[in-house]
């Protein structure tokens, strides 16, 4: 069948079957799910963040809301829910029963205490019931229980606080969960390998503010006449969650194995988090777009991928991408060139001139009879907005063409 | 053939589709190809992977991708239509078999051998299925085709502009590099044939021979240079179009019949240079047989459909023909078939002239099966097959056209895969 290549990988010592796991979320809240889950390919799950109970748990109403763009469905996904409200008891009873049938696959209890002591009894509680690790969430942003979840991963020595007090209570390897909600996010990551932690998982969820309604001025999702500050996720938010893991990929002082999520929808998406540096993967959003059948996908996917490029391992390309993410100032900025036209297969919309005129470098002047742009070179600024609108793609008509020797360009003075 | 999608217009028409549970689509195909699945493994750009579902079902998928009348098949259940249109999944599944070939990339392999060896009479779709079934299987297997080149109607039948010969040679490539056999040019002549076939060591037989019988009209007159049936028209056009392009040019062609295949005689005639083409049926436009979308194509070429017309004879001077008497007809209660019946409308007869005239009215697999003692056939001639497709005759199975009559290719498909995985069932089942 079309998975040829051993896609499995190790992370704190623990074997995944593959590296696909369902993040904690409502895609991972019952184990009779999660087990459909695991038969549909999932390699391993980070299980719905259970709580102590000790705080009645009540999610908001309507829950979610979507965020479309054009005729796209689902670009983003923004949402209000609270952790786990089910009982401590069954959510545990869900792991033991998890680890019974499905003894190969990886379960990752995700814990949330209100208070030191509920961390601590909280991971004994799991590790008893047979997780494999424990994920501590410090970054659910939008709790309605106060000084949890986001909140303890932007104050620093909570962070390295409450991973200390599960790591002297279990042998089981411990993640940490980090909020992309900070300025740097690698200083939380610090303060979790401090406490003692094993291995990090990020992002959760960008905190944002999906819209307005143009009738009654409510946020959405509209509970109860109003909105919050809330998760923001899906594809839209991958390039926040690509940065945020690569950042702590290449921190010299880190060296923790990251579990990588954010906006993770196909094969291509999930080598990219692989290549910057992920051990694992997770994913909510793409699930809820298109349940557990993605996954099959995104194996497959892969293990082509891996045929291509000859890798017999995961791990053989887990951070190959690193090497070429610098900061700017390490760019040779005497390499300039100009945006390269294909004009054979131009059809004459015109777009490219309107965007160059307007935001570009006004190189782009437009002749009426053709329906084409014609170029001044000269006055390319290479900015490339034109490919950007180019409807014309796969392959691209405009292409980025390196120009030796070539001066960078200003606009001349309008007078 | 116009041209396929780009990569761009696949994943935009891609991601059309809904991406249903229990997708109707892949309950529609009779050859059991699974669109549900190949869309949206193209939506999530897993590519190679939707190339693998598509061919592993249906080793013409290319060309059922151009040719199946998708609207009557697996578009018919398309969920998209309750927002707007169906998604064109032929035109999806041709670009994803484009693309395959474009990268070079192999979706199904041989087994090892299994050291039996299976011959299969006839390379047309059902044929040819067989062979990928039992090839992928381990089995050495040898095809038997009476004419040159493999392919049955899709080779030697339809015109060009339908079906390029450069589209399909790179599709039945994918069958020699499944280590395939072709005997081309080799008839196998009736019982003598076969049996000796069995004597030879084939475990098994498989007869796709097809129906290439055209049926005629036995008219008054029909003795006339210039009246032909659809079968030899069309494969002479193959063969020697410049001949068949002199007869027709800037002549009156006058088709007779509503089915596709009449359809395609008749393009062939516009397009080889006729100056008019007129497709001759007794009953009215909405009871014509065949592909309904094809049928606007074929009106748009600007053919002359010339409907509730009943031929009653030809005219001729010379030994050539040169005009149909015809006779015009209304539409009566439905046949048991369902459709209205044609009723002659007394003293509208008159003559319609033509220089040419193709008989399209059906096909039987006559021909292709004479001499096949003991192979029980039914009233039209078509072989009587169980479900697993075994004949009368131990060790030899048959399907497609031969079993169905004019059917489809994805009939035939679906035939020759249930074919395959019978006969590879009853060899090795006996270990
Ligand atoms: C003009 C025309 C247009 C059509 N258009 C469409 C269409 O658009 N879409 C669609 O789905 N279907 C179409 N069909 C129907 C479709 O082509 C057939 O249903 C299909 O080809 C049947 O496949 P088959 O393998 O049974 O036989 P065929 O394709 O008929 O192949 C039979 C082969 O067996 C060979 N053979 C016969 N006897 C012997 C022998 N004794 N020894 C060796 N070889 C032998 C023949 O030479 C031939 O190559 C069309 C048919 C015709 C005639
Ligand atoms: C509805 C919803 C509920 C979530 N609940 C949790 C949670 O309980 N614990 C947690 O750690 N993360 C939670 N998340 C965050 C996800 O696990 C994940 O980090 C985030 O959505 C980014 O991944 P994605 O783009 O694949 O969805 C939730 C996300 C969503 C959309």
């Amino acid at each position: 069948m079309p998975v040829t290549k051993d896609l499995s990988v190790e992370m704190c010592g623990v074997r995944f079957p593959n590296p696909i796991c369902l993040s904690s979320s409502p895609v991972s809240n019952t184990g009779e799910m999660v087990g459909r889950a695991f038969d549909a390919g999932f390699g391993g799950v980070a299980f719905k963040t259970i709580g102590k109970g000790d705080i009645k748990i009540i999610h908001p109403a309507p829950r979610m809301a979507g965020y479309d763009y054009g005729n796209k469905k689902l670009v983003g996904l923004q949402n209000v829910e609270q952790i786990s409200d089910r009982p401590l008891d069954h959510n545990l009873r869900d792991i033991r029963y998890l680890k019974k049938n499905w003894p190969e696959h990886v379960v990752i209890a995700s814990i949330m205490g209100f208070s030191n002591d509920e961390w601590r009894e909280l991971a004994i509680a799991c590790q008893d019931a047979g997780a494999d690790m424990l994920e501590l969430n410090f970054s659910c942003p939008h709790m309605t229980v106060e000084g949890s979840g986001m909140k303890v991963g932007q104050a620093f020595d909570l962070v390295e606080k409450f991973s200390a007090t599960v790591k002297a209570a279990v042998t089981i390897p411990v993640l940490a969960k980090m909020t992309p909600n900070v300025t740097d996010i690698t200083e939380p990551a610090l303060s979790a390998k401090m406490g003692g932690a094993d291995g990090l998982a990020a992002i959760n969820t960008v905190l944002g503010l999906t819209g307005v309604d143009m009738k009654n001025f409510i946020p959405s999702p509209n509970v109860g006449g109003m909105g919050a500050y809330s998760g923001y996720s899906g594809p839209a938010v991958k390039p926040i969650g690509l940065r945020c893991v690569a950042q702590m990929a290449q921190h010299p002082d880190l060296g923790l194995p990251i579990s990588g999520m954010g906006g993770i929808e196909t094969w291509i998406d999930a080598v990219e988090y692989l290549l910057v540096g992920s051990t694992t993967l997770q994913i909510t959003s793409g699930v809820i777009h298109y349940g557990y059948r993605m996954v099959e996908d995104i194996l497959e996917g892969i293990s082509y991928f891996m045929e291509d490029h000859g890798f017999d391992h995961i791990s053989d390309f887990v951070g190959k991408a690193l090497p070429n993410v610098v900061s700017t100032d390490h760019f040779d900025l005497g390499r300039q060139g100009i945006a390269q036209y294909d004009l054979d297969r131009c059809i004459g919309c015109g777009q490219c001139h309107v965007v160059c005129q307007d935001a570009g470098g006004q190189c782009l002047t437009w002749n009426s009879a053709t329906r084409r742009p014609v170029m001044d070179e000269s006055r390319c600024l290479a900015c490339m907005i034109c490919s950007f609108v180019c409807p014309v793609s796969k392959p691209p008509m405009i292409t980025y063409k390196e120009v030796p020797g070539k001066p960078e360009v200003m606009p001349p003075p309008s007078l | 053939m116009d041209l396929g999608y780009t990569y761009s217009q696949a994943v935009a028409e891609a991601s059309r589709c809904l991406l249903c549970h229990e997708p109707p689509c892949s309950a529609g195909c009779p050859a059991n190809t699974n669109p549900g699945k190949f869309i949206r493994q193209l939506r999530m750009r897993n590519l190679k992977g939707a190339i693998a579902t598509m061919y592993c079902n249906n080793i013409l998928a290319a060309s059922c991708g151009v040719l199946c009348p998708t609207c009557t098949l697996c578009a018919s259940g398309c969920t998209a239509q309750g927002l707007d249109r169906p998604i064109d999944i032929g035109g999806l599944q041709r670009f994803l078999a484009e693309h395959s070939w474009e990268i070079g990339f192999r979706p199904i392999q041989a087994a090892a051998p299994n050291g039996q060896k299976v011959a299969i009479v006839g390379s047309g779709p059902a044929g040819l299925m067989c062979a990928a079934e039992l090839a992928q299987r381990g089995f050495s297997v040898t095809l038997f085709e009476r004419l040159e080149k493999p392919g049955g109607v899709l080779r030697h039948l339809l015109p060009e502009h339908r079906l390029s010969a450069v589209f399909f040679d790179r599709e039945v490539k994918m069958l020699a590099d499944l280590g395939v056999e072709f005997k081309c040019n080799q008839t196998i002549d009736g019982r003598a044939g076969l049996d000796e076939l069995l004597a030879q060591g084939y475990g098994a037989v498989y007869l796709a021979t097809g129906a290439w019988e055209a049926v005629r009209l036995d008219l008054p007159g029909a003795d006339a240079g210039g009246i032909q049936g659809a079968m030899g028209f069309l494969a002479r056009s193959k063969r020697e179009p410049q001949v068949v392009k002199a007869e027709v040019k800037d002549k009156q062609v006058a088709v007779i019949g509503g089915g596709d295949t009449a359809m395609d005689v008749a393009v062939t005639a516009q397009r080889f240079g006729a100056r008019d083409v007129y497709v001759l049926y007794r009953r009215s436009y909405a009871q014509m047989p065949g592909n309904p979308e094809e049928k606007l194509e074929v009106m748009q070429e600007g053919i002359h459909f010339v409907m509730l017309t009943q031929p009653l004879g030809y005219t001729s001077e010379n030994g050539r023909v040169n005009g149909v008497k015809v006779l015009r007809t209304r539409l009566g209660d439905p046949d048991f078939g369902g459709r209205r019946r044609p009723e002659a409308i007394p003293g509208t007869e008159h003559v319609l002239p033509a220089d040419v005239v193709v008989e399209a009215v059906g096909l039987k697999p006559g021909k292709g099966l004479k001499g096949f003692d003991g192979l029980k056939v039914d009233a039209s001639g078509r072989v009587v097959v169980s479900e697993a497709g075994e004949t009368d005759i131990a060790n030899v199975f048959a399907g497609g056209d031969a079993v169905r009559g004019a059917a489809l290719i994805s009939h035939a498909i679906g035939d020759g895969a249930r074919a395959g995985r019978a006969i590879a069932d009853a060899l090795l089942g006996g270990e």
